[in-house]
């Protein structure tokens, strides 16, 4: 009987899992399918979108600012999110709750608002449609996520390590490199991953200051707005696979950690 | 202070000024499609005072609460489930595989819902094997209803593992023992020991379908329009950018109203109820 | 990274490591590979879609070692965002409807004046088309011509015959009930709905207070009938798979490219009139390639590129000059007939135009366009 209850329990979650991945593999599916509206049964199989896409330097273009703007979000939110994360870990002052709040606070305001806001003060400092213009708002949606996974890395550190280094004559930033670095490795790892992922993804602010400098989605976008086509589910095959990769190689680095300690 | 510094000059430069900058905008007027700065509270008024903003804050308001609270509901089986039945293991490789499409390409994910939800769509072809339909999902509220569920429930899934996960198993234990059906013993132990996880997973589904503009414009046909798509068509009427405003910090007032008030129930001691 | 290393056999073997079909690696250092060639000037066009697709300019690119660098709006009132928050000189070229050309004329510093000698006057196909309203101040010349197209009732030919199609009260039919579209843009929807009241002259555009009222009651009837709201693209794809079966606002510029994808559908000029949408070009004054730009507008106009322009993979639009529909007859025949860009067929759209039954799209003369925007949020909202 119990078995009755799990099975059915276990069919539900089988059945999360498909309607959470169905899109991803429809996508994958469609992407090969000729007719440009599918529906089934499925038309011939073609390689079609690949090719317009593939020959298309407006998507290499928008490929290489997407790759130059996530690799750039990636390093600075990184550092930023790992300083943040050793602030509050070792340090206590006045007013650390609103610091961490303005840390943290970033992915709680709807990316339109974010986009709108960031427009309207980028262009009035002249910054809007610039090369760095998505990266300076990535920054600022990114370091959460680094300052997040850095910060429970520490959290799993021994507080006596540090003090102990610092006792056997090491300079603070000794201690630092020598100490505290090595620790964090993987979890620094895990961040510029999951950062560069989630710059690679983010379309809305970015299509907001992007101006003519457009990443990968923002192209997704246009092609949305415009001329809805199967390149959509092309652009999509390359754009899974990247972030997956990072998000996958981001996860596998956690784990690592949790496995050890 | 060297530590704090990055992330204070950052957040301030880019964060928070660009947010106040926006609340000074909302006092600028726009003349001949060109804005002038002012300090002008005709935006506020002509905003505040049109029905179409308030039948669009109504909607939105219960456009996400519903979605909280279905999202929330739909994801506790499959959460319960990967707490209680499967092994540490496996929901440990769960949790990892759910990660993934949070992070990958929504838009992507929602045009791959529109092709599976027309009405000749792979869902209706699947339905009339069936003799059933065809049902109207796309461009209506139910469209709309599954992109936030695409946007939130691997989240909200995840969330709910993890606190459901790190109950006491003795306490479940001893309420089996006293004689606690089970349906009682998730009812009155198991949710109220992962009160915060629950509250926490339907707070970021709240605020993520609020603020999403995606799911309502291609799924939903805009009709009728969230707050998200009016700043869209504001921005891109004439100019009005001081209007936009005024309803994007409507919808953040709105937001941080909610969180504060579901984070002070989730950290509401116990007894005082 | 370095591009200026790169040796010339990258450049050889270009289209190969293309085909071999791109390492992540290859995909970045893509695009260097295919600047380092012979570093094409680039033009920024700022345009509604499709405008700065390879069918429309690669051609162009080709000749004169030019890379176009496209950033698409979708409405006027989008396009003067995209402007004004951009700094000096991040366009050369716009494009963009003839009602907010004259905005942008009107702004007195965005653009610069052209001379006419340049360009085809004396072959266009009809007298408006040389004295555009709006392209001209003060004597001078602003902005050309470059296509237009004319909007009605378009429609699903399984669901509405021609005949039915001949009126906007089509759209109240029960039988399309929940099954009507709008374009999501307040002009095209509420002119249309102006002339099915009646008021063509002078202008759809220009209408007094109460028969504004009126439109908008009549609009607010509209609602039970209608599906959503949708940009170009939701447009197009609901038309093709069957979610709406007639929409407003739009015309031809949308049906055709549905129509050559398979979809039964169509579009009508009918019978109380209909709207003529009329894009142009300009060139922005903080532009340091206006030679290069203004041989481009040349290109447009020139037959070749006309036919191009009618038969523009986004959308298509009508040619302007005699030298154009002679081109386009020879080069795609059944294109121009399907269109009426033929002497002689009942909807050629110079015809249509000399008979009365189009107005020239235009920004409302006796509200403020934010009045009509308010509105179309209104509605959208009832």
């Amino acid at each position: 009987m119990i078995s009755f209850k799990s099975i059915l329990l276990r069919c539900y979650v089988v059945l999360v899992f498909a309607v959470v991945f169905a899109p991803i593999i429809a996508s994958f599916v469609f992407s090969f399918n000729s007719d440009r509206f599918p529906t089934v049964p499925l038309g011939s199989f073609t390689t079609h979108w690949y090719q317009q896409v593939i020959s298309d330097s407006e998507f290499w273009e928008a490929f290489r600012n997407s790759a130059i703007t996530a690799i750039c979000t990636a390093i600075v939110a990184t550092i930023i999110g790992f300083s943040a994360a050793y602030t509050d870990y070792r340090y206590q002052f006045f007013g650390k709750s609103v610091y961490l709040a303005l840390g943290l606070l970033p992915p709680t305001i709807p990316l339109v608002i974010f986009g709108l806001a960031m427009l309207a003060w980028l262009s009035r400092l002249g910054m809007s449609g610039q090369s760095y213009s998505v990266f300076l708002a990535h920054v600022v949606m990114c370091t959460p996520f680094a300052m997040a996974i850095i910060r429970l890395r520490l959290s799993q550190m021994d507080e006596s390590l540090e003090a102990a280094a610092w006792n056997l004559g090491a300079s603070h930033w000794s201690a630092l490199r020598h100490v505290v670095l090595p620790f964090v490795r993987p979890a620094i790892i895990s961040a510029l991953c999951l950062t560069a992922a989630v710059s690679f993804d983010e379309f809305a602010v970015a299509w907001f200051v992007s101006g003519l400098n457009k990443t990968v989605p923002v192209v997704v976008l246009e092609i949305l707005q415009g001329q809805v086509d199967p390149r959509i589910n092309a652009i999509g095959t390359f754009v899974f696979l990247t972030s997956m990769t990072l998000v996958v190689i981001s996860q596998v680095f956690l784990l690592t950690r949790t496995t050890k300690s | 202070m060297l530590w704090r510094a990055p992330l204070l000059i950052w957040q301030i430069l880019f964060f928070v000024v660009p947010l106040f900058f926006l609340v000074y905008l909302s006092f600028w007027v726009v003349k001949n499609y060109r804005m002038t700065p002012a300090l002008d509270p005709v935006n506020w008024i002509k905003m505040l005072s049109r029905d179409y903003f308030w039948s669009a804050y109504g909607l939105t308001l219960t456009m996400a609460t519903v979605a909280a609270l279905l999202v929330s509901l739909l994801a506790f089986p499959a959460a319960y489930t990967l707490a209680f039945k499967v092994s540490a293991r496996v929901r440990q490789l769960a949790v990892f595989v759910l990660i993934i499409p949070f992070f990958t390409s929504y838009l992507v994910r929602i045009y791959a819902w529109q092709t599976l939800l027309a009405e000749n769509g792979v869902i209706n072809a699947f339905f009339s094997l069936l003799n059933l339909g065809p049902f109207t999902m796309l461009n209506t509220p139910i469209g709309t209803m599954v992109g936030y569920i695409a946007l939130t429930l691997p989240l909200v899934v995840i969330l709910q593992t993890i606190s459901l996960a790190n109950i006491d198993r003795s306490l479940v234990e001893a309420a089996h023992n006293l004689g606690c059906g089970k349906l009682r013993t998730i009812l009155t132990v198991i949710i109220p020991l992962a009160k915060n996880g629950i509250i926490i997973g339907m707070v970021f589904c709240f605020i993520l379908s609020f603020g999403d503009f995606v799911s309502p414009y291609y799924l939903g046909g805009s009709k009728p329009p969230t707050l998200s798509i009016l700043i869209i068509d504001t921005t891109k009427a004439g100019q009005q950018w001081p209007k936009a405003a005024v309803v994007a910090i409507t919808m953040i007032v709105t937001l941080f109203i909610v969180a504060i008030a579901a984070v002070a129930a989730a950290y509401k001691r116990p007894g005082t109820r | 990274m370095n591009k200026t290393d790169k040796s010339d056999s990258y450049n050889n073997n270009r289209r190969k490591i293309l085909k071999a079909g791109a390492a992540a690696g290859a995909a970045v250092f893509a695009p260097y590979i295919r600047t380092a060639k012979a570093a094409p000037v680039e033009i920024n066009i700022l345009s509604w879609y499709g405008l700065g697709e390879p069918d429309m300019v690669a051609e162009f690119e080709e000749a004169n070692n030019v890379k176009f660098k496209p950033k698409y709006y979708a409405g006027g009132d989008n396009m003067l965002a995209a402007l004004a928050q951009s700094p000096p000189g991040t366009f050369d070229l716009i494009h963009t409807d003839a009602e907010y050309a004259r905005i942008l004329i009107e702004r007195g510093d965005l653009v610069d004046a052209l001379d006419p000698a340049d360009y085809p006057f004396d072959d266009m196909l009809h007298e408006d088309f040389t004295k555009f309203p709006g392209h001209w101040k003060d004597g001078k010349l602003y902005s050309v011509i470059c296509r237009y197209g004319h909007l009605g009732v378009s429609y699903n030919t399984d669901a509405l015959t021609q005949a039915e199609a001949m009126s906007y009260n089509a759209f109240w039919s029960p039988k399309l009930a929940g099954k009507v579209g709008h374009f999501d843009w307040h002009l095209p929807n509420l002119g249309e709905i102006s002339l099915l009241n009646g008021n063509t002259s002078p202008s759809p555009f220009d209408i007094d207070k109460a028969a504004w009222d009126k439109v908008k009651e009549k609009t607010l009837s509209l609602k039970p009938q209608v599906k959503g709201y949708f940009d170009y693209g939701g447009t197009f794809a609901s038309l093709k798979n069957g979610e709406i079966l007639a929409c407003a606002g739009i015309g031809d510029w949308v049906t055709a490219v549905v129509a050559k994808d398979g979809g039964k559908v169509a579009s009508v000029v009918p019978d109380e009139g209909g709207i003529q949408w009329t894009e142009s070009y300009s060139i922005v004054s903080s532009s340091k390639k206006k030679d290069l730009v203004n041989k481009y507008i040349q290109y447009c106009l020139s037959p070749e590129g006309q036919v191009k322009s009618a038969n523009m993979a986004a959308y298509p639009g009508f040619v302007v000059t005699q030298g154009g529909e002679n081109a386009l007859i020879k080069a795609t025949p059944d294109e121009a007939k399907r269109s009426g860009q033929m002497p002689g067929l009942a909807n050629n759209p110079i015809t249509l135009i000399n008979e009365g039954k189009i107005h020239y799209r235009d920004t409302p003369k006796q509200q403020t366009l934010e009045d009509w925007n308010d509105f179309w949020s209104e509605y959208k909202n009832a």
